[in-house]
């Protein structure tokens, strides 16, 4: 699905948190979204998922089209928000719940899918006991059971060890080929930007404008040798300049 | 169910030993002995309170319990109706119980349904006040994950609003058991010849000492028996809770 972002700001009261931003991301791209804490990522995500609404000016058009967006992307949020009355197969499965699609063959899907997610034999485990690189793949298979184009994953492994974070960061990329979907994602980690992403969008300080755009032209598939490689290094010295005059103006602000 | 039944068999034998050991005049605490004795002597009399009086309160409890949960969720749907008649209930809840229990006399008579709506006047407001906090305390952030999946007020109410609340609503259900007792035994004060109530009158009336300790006796029986419901109901609805 073709997103496409023009103009989009937003005004909590006196803050402003973001300018405009224009952005344009075509079918089936991984985008990556850095920025300074307190840029308007986050809300950027909740305008793009429809739960609010950009000011005067602003377009958020999917496919060229514009119209309420509530229940046309999938998103997940920055915390996990299991339910904890619900096993990992059931809270998997709310989305669809809630569409009101078949139960069984939902089931059906999940099932399959739990298995892609490394969740096999925790289908009926709940929330409360699994760790919390499981309770995030489940939160991610929940936003891949509800089947939207475009998915909106906002800081998903940001509570996460390096160790597992790099796991899931390869186990990602892995499923995201599978399921070609088009996948905005935010983070605060600029390797991870870069790993997965084919371009990394870079915020400024608060109002968060776009600042760079870099697409990241690494072969694919990735694997965990491209840390170390020198064309990511140089990449990653590019972004990092970005990222710390950002950084440093949000200190002095 | 050991575990329930020690504290008591450890209390029932304090009460023998101070009997014993501190001399106590029957007149203030008779033996438990005693009184054990006179309730098996008359179990069926015994029996019978016991039961009136479970059914009087359990009704006006299941009763409150509803009608608690059902204005809550009506109150969330509708902020209108919750602004008008929010009000009528706190105002309610000021009129004594034992002035409420007169006029619903006056207008069922001395019926099963006059106790219960006594109960359930006492327990249906802390059902409400608790199942409206449970609901204000839900993460407005899982709120809008389900709306981010298009769900509409009723499945919000369904899937995450009730389930959340349940907690809460459990404690306030544990607070209107003994609630509902209390106002099944207010109920029988006015004219009732059956009941744990109607016997408490007597025996405090006729000075018999013993037969209001084995009243008091099954009155706690009564409110054991409704609190051990509402428990083993909380513990199969809200499993979650003690992990979090
Ligand atoms: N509902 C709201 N009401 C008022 N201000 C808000 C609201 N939501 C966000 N803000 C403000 O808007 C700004 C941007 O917040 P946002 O959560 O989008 O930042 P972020 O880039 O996601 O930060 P982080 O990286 O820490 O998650 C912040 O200054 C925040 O205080
Ligand atoms: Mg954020």
């Amino acid at each position: 699905m073709k997103l496409s972002i023009s103009g989009v700001g937003k005004n909590f009261g006196a803050v402003r948190a973001l300018d405009r931003v224009d952005l344009d991301i075509a079918p089936g791209e991984f985008v990556t979204l850095i920025g300074p804490s307190g840029c308007g990522k986050s809300t950027l995500f909740n305008m793009l998922a429809g739960l609010l609404e950009p000011d005067a000016g602003g377009s958020i058009l999917l496919d060229g089209k514009a119209g309420a967006l509530l229940g046309r992307t999938a998103f997940m949020p920055q915390r996990d928000l299991l339910l904890p009355w619900r096993n990992v197969l059931d809270n998997a499965l709310l989305p669809c719940e809630i569409e009101g699609l078949p139960r069984a063959s939902s089931r059906a899907r999940a099932e399959k899918m739990a298995v892609d997610f490394g969740l096999r034999g925790f289908e009926k485990h709940y929330p409360q006991q699994l760790s919390g690189g499981m309770r995030q793949r489940v939160a991610l298979m929940r936003t891949f059971m509800f089947e939207r184009d475009l998915m909106l994953l906002d800081e998903p492994f940001g509570a996460l060890d390096a160790l597992t974070r790099s796991m899931m960061q390869r186990w990602l990329l892995d499923i995201w080929e599978r399921y070609r979907r088009t996948i905005l994602f935010i983070t605060h980690d600029i390797d991870e930007a870069i790993f997965l992403a084919d371009r990394v969008v870079v915020m400024s300080t608060r109002p968060g404008r776009i600042k760079l755009d870099r697409p990241i032209e690494l072969p694919r598939p990735r694997d965990a040798h491209l840390l170390t490689a020198p064309e990511f290094t140089a990449i990653k010295r590019e972004l990092l300049d970005a990222v710390e005059e950002e950084s440093l103006k949000s200190f002095s602000a | 169910m050991l575990r329930a039944a020690l504290p008591i068999l450890l209390l029932f034998a304090l009460w023998e030993a101070a009997v014993i050991g501190l001399a106590i005049d029957p007149f203030y605490l008779p033996s438990i002995r005693v009184v054990a004795a006179a309730m098996q002597a008359q179990a069926p009399f015994y029996l019978d309170a016991y039961l009136v009086t479970l059914s009087e309160a359990a009704l006006g409890f299941a009763m409150g319990g509803l009608v608690g949960v059902g204005s809550a969720l009506l109150f969330t749907r509708l902020p209108v109706v919750k602004d008008m008649v929010l009000p009528i209930f706190i105002v309610s809840q000021t009129v004594p119980v034992i002035a409420f229990g007169a006029i619903v006399v006056l207008w069922f008579g001395n019926t099963l349904m006059a106790k219960a709506a006594i109960a359930f006047y006492l327990t249906f407001f802390p059902v409400t006040i608790n199942t409206l906090a449970g609901i204000a305390a839900v993460d407005p952030r899982q709120v809008a994950l389900l709306r981010s999946f298009g769900a509409r007020q009723g499945a919000i109410m369904r899937k995450l609003l009730l389930p959340s609340a349940l907690p809460r609503i459990f404690t306030a259900l544990r607070l209107s058991a003994s609630l509902a007792l209390a106002g099944a035994i207010v109920g029988e004060w006015f004219g009732a010849t059956r009941g744990v109530g109607a016997m408490l009158l007597a025996a405090m009336f006729n000075e018999q000492i013993v037969s209001l300790w084995a009243s008091i006796l099954v009155a706690a029986a009564v409110g054991g028996t409704l609190f051990a419901a509402v428990a083993l109901a909380e513990r199969a609805m809200v499993f979650w809770r003690e992990e979090l």
